[in-house]
């Protein structure tokens, strides 16, 4: 059972590492559109087209 | 435009439906023998612009989501002013590396395809790198590179595809938002992950209180979860301590203080007792009830951002942002596109049909016609020549005119009405809410109570006093009572989105209950807002000639002559020799036959007079409120119309259920005073309820003395759509746009309507009542469960860790109270009114 006293606080500290990816995630602005990715799915990964024109 | 046949051709049996948006192309536009037909300009570019680039995709996406397309529409401008210096350094901002980014707002964005093809345009415009589109804003974050393009041609193309963009305008204040978010959904994150793992050990710990545990075990979890617990204490709840200082500083009793207190109170006590290694801790209480507070205050900003972007939006978008400036003298100057803050006086700016003035200045060349409606509200059309002064917001009727400039933004007429509005605004005094009002007795009396438990307890020992204290803070937390009232409002905000009524503050809700008076503008609002031809009386052939000349003209009467009488195209005969007469009519020649059509003045310049049959129907007319319009053939009166400005179809019903629910409803115009009684009593209302021939500063100084004179639970609601009607909006308790409305107006308002027609405001009032029942309701459930709680706890009978049990429950309680009412209906399905738009890009 000594083991406990070093995967807990090892435990502990893997969720920290979660919590600052979190945090970092929040800080670059990934949260702050939530309702655009979910449509995202919808879409083909395509290769894009040859372009056939530019645009003047 | 496409071809028309030459031959006279029968119109095909089955209806076409339009190759890009799906609805049904007008008779007179099909082109047999053509695999495609489009109903309007718009949608033939935008398509074959799609199919140029092979993104035919489009159209699948659209179907996959069962989605609708609309008519396209394009702006068709250069969009030079998107690389003026002075446009960039407002708008756009420095990316990695040597690229520039810049936040646009595409108008016609609805649906998972349209951020799918806007995502593709770096495949086809050189040099721009990335778009992202967020689909609840429409706001779109381009990146270019400048060296290889600019942002000009990014803009071409995305209003190529019937996106027309706009600068996203926002600033400090949205970049505050956006941060408060941020840090509030960061404090959420710890708080929740600290709380969960709390849980776990605390666990553990209730299981070695029941069974038995080693004491190096137990002295490890209650260190851990203490540890666990500070950043939740110190971190997290951070927000509640400040906002209970603040209301303590200034003697006011804040919603927040027992929740402040409780945590305070109980952290103590539990840090105490994990130092000592002996008694209670209820640290797992608290941070469970941490994450739960922030986690309300989350969804409820959620609400009230998207609700407040979208009527800022709709503001930035209602605004001329550009002017075409000229290059050089005489009528045949080239003009460029440039920000309206890049302009000077005794600069010249051309005006083309259809657009508005963006400045107050002189016309220098052309004759033309403006209408001043916007500040005025009235739309009859003004002539103007060289000499003559333009108001900023006027549109040009008719042919291109040459302004020199005189005054721009805040100096000009409209943006001293603005500088009103946004004066009125701030001083408007807050209305203290009955739910404040209730928390601030409810947080005294439960301050009071908890002294009462200390003093109850305080014999058996101090221990038991704290304890039996924390638990009445915590059962009576005002998690329940201080969610009541936010959550239902947020959650009515919300509905009231999705049904197209965008209210931008909670307060306006709880306003809207009490309404008292509506005061409401007349052109725009309650009427249509432009003219509308009807009853006419004479030839069928003498109204085909009239068809044929007026097609040459482009005064908006000629305009709505047209919209009602007009033939299929292959039946209309050229006009030549036009001559249009201002204030008279227009006369010219069609298939050999003198034609001229007009009023009254028309008619007398002619010499010519009235039948006696057709001059009855004329005072018939002018009985009912229009104008009469005479067609003359050769020499004699063919036929009359009436010209008026038709209330909307649904007005009629609105005023009289607006009176119906005990609302005064009251007409503020510009309009002739005559005309405005006249329409008072087509509405059902006595002639002292209506007001004509008021200016704006009029409009402001009759509201302000409503609202000075109403009793203090009943408020003035003003209804209205344009400039000058702004500052009356402002100063009313509730101000609300109608669809349609000018930017000043949607500044203005606390809601705003985006649904065609009057009859949205009553949604909006029954809306609000039904909010408020819930709001009321919540209060009551809390209010009782409070009372028992706070009784169990005095008595000794909960005891701190069931009333964190409890207290979630009843939140849980509220927040299911809240989000299940049915307070605003679902929006119905697009109506077909649309379809019978003219979109062909030209004015709207």
């Amino acid at each position: 059972m000594n083991a406990v006293f070093v995967l807990l606080p090892l435990a502990l500290l893997i969720a920290g590492i979660a919590v600052a990816l979190f945090v970092w995630a929040v800080r670059s602005g990934q949260f702050d559109d939530l309702d655009t990715p979910p449509v995202r799915i919808l879409f083909d990964d395509d290769p894009p087209p040859p372009p056939r024109s530019q645009s003047r | 435009m496409r071809q028309a046949p030459h031959a006279p051709t029968k119109p095909p049996p089955v209806p076409v439906a339009c190759a890009h948006c799906g609805l049904e192309v007008p008779p007179l536009l099909v082109c047999p023998g053509e695999e495609e037909q489009y109903c309007c300009a718009g949608c033939c570019q935008v398509r074959a612009l799609i199919r140029q680039w092979g993104y035919d995709d489009y159209y699948r996406l659209v179907r996959a989501q069962g989605g609708e397309l609309g008519p396209a529409r394009v702006a068709g401008r250069s969009f030079a002013d998107f690389d003026d210096p002075t446009f960039q350094e407002q708008f756009c901002k420095a990316a990695a590396g040597r690229r520039r980014c810049a936040e646009l707002y595409l108008e016609g964005v609805h649906c998972a395809a349209c951020v799918w093809l806007v995502e593709r345009l770096p495949e086809v415009v050189s040099g721009l790198e990335a778009v992202r589109l967020n689909l609840a804003t429409s706001v779109a974050r381009v990146v270019w590179d400048p060296e290889q393009g600019s942002l000009a041609p990014v803009a071409r193309a995305l209003d190529a595809l019937g996106y027309t963009p706009h600068p996203h305008v926002g600033g400090q204040a949205r970049r505050l938002r956006q941060a408060e978010d941020r840090a509030l959904l960061m404090r959420l994150g710890v708080a929740a992950a600290c709380a969960m793992n709390i849980m776990f050990l605390q666990g553990a710990l209730y299981a070695g209180q029941r069974w038995g545990m080693d004491p190096e075990f137990d002295a490890l979890f209650r260190w851990l979860v203490f540890a666990l617990s500070l950043p939740v204490l110190l971190y997290c709840a951070r927000p509640f301590y400040r906002a209970a200082w603040a209301g303590l500083w200034r003697g006011v009793p804040h919603m927040d203080l027992p929740i402040a207190l409780a945590l305070t109170a109980a952290f103590a006590y539990s840090a105490a007792a994990t130092v000592r290694g002996g008694g209670e801790v209820y640290l797992d209480s608290l941070a469970a009830l941490v994450a739960l507070l922030l986690g309300a205050r989350y969804v409820q900003r959620g609400a009230q951002r998207r609700a407040l972007e979208r009527a800022e939006t709709l503001r930035s978008a209602a605004f001329v942002e550009f002017a075409r400036r000229l290059q050089g003298d005489g009528p045949l100057a080239p003009s460029v596109e440039v920000p309206l803050v890049t302009l000077r006086a005794g600069d010249r700016l051309e005006v083309r049909s259809g657009e508005l003035v963006p400045v107050d200045g002189t016309v220098v060349h052309g004759y033309s016609q403006v209408d001043n409606g916007v500040l005025t509200g009235e739309s009859a059309p003004v002539e103007v020549q060289p000499g003559d002064r333009v108001w900023a917001g006027a549109t040009n009727l008719g042919a291109r005119l040459a302004v020199g400039v005189e005054a721009t933004g805040e100096r000009t007429r409209v943006g001293a009405l603005l500088a009103v509005v946004q004066e009125a605004m701030a001083r408007r005094p807050p209305i203290v809410e009955l739910a404040d009002r209730l928390s601030r007795v409810f947080v005294s009396v439960v301050l009071g109570l908890a002294a009462l438990a200390a003093v109850l307890w305080i014999g058996d020992s101090p221990a038991v006093a704290l304890q039996h204290v924390v638990a009445l803070l915590v059962v009576t937390c005002p998690c329940a009572l201080g969610m009541a009232t936010p959550l239902a409002l947020s959650v009515g905000i919300t509905r009231a989105a999705q049904a197209g009524i965008f209210v931008k503050s909670p307060e306006a809700l709880e306003r809207l209950r009490r309404a008292g008076t509506v005061v409401l503008d007349k052109t725009g609002t309650l009427t249509e807002g432009r003219a509308q031809v009807s009853g006419w009386r004479g030839a069928e052939a003498a109204r085909d000639l009239a068809c044929a000349l007026e097609a040459e003209c482009s005064h908006p009467v000629a305009q709505a002559f047209r919209r009602a009488y007009e033939p299929p195209l292959y039946l209309t005969r050229p006009a030549s020799g036009v001559h249009e007469t201002p204030g008279l009519g227009v006369a010219g020649l069609v298939g050999g036959l003198r034609v001229a059509v007009g009023n009254r003045r028309l008619l007398d310049s002619l010499g010519t007079a009235v039948p006696p049959d057709l001059a009855a129907h004329a005072r018939a007319l002018l009985a009912a409120g229009q104008s009469p319009l005479y067609v003359v053939v050769g020499d004699r009166v063919s036929g009359i119309a009436g010209v008026g400005d038709p209330l909307r179809p649904d007005a009629t019903a609105t005023v009289a259920a607006l009176g119906r629910l005990g609302l005064q409803p009251r007409i503020l115009s510009g309009d002739h005073p005559q005309v405005v009684v006249r329409v008072a009593a087509r509405l059902g209302l006595p002639a002292d309820a209506a007001q004509g021939g008021t200016t704006p500063e009029d409009k402001r100084d009759f509201v302000a003395a409503l609202v000075e004179a109403r009793p203090p639970d009943r408020a003035v609601v003003m209804v209205g759509d344009g400039v000058n009607d702004a500052a009356a909006m402002a100063l009313a308790d509730v101000g609300v746009a109608v669809h349609g409305g000018a930017g000043a107006s949607i500044l203005a308002a606390d809601v705003v309507l985006t649904r065609e027609g009057l009859s949205p405001l009553l949604d909006l009032l029954a809306g609000s009542h039904r909010v408020l029942a819930v709001v009321w309701r919540n209060l009551g459930f809390s209010l009782v469960y409070n009372a028992a709680g706070a009784a169990l706890a005095l008595a000794g009978i909960v005891g701190p860790l069931l009333a964190a049990v409890l207290m979630p429950i009843s939140s849980l309680a509220v927040i299911l109270s809240s989000a299940l009412s049915p307070t605003f209906p679902a929006p119905q399905r697009r109506s077909g009114a649309q379809a019978g738009e003219r979109c062909a890009g030209g004015p709207r």
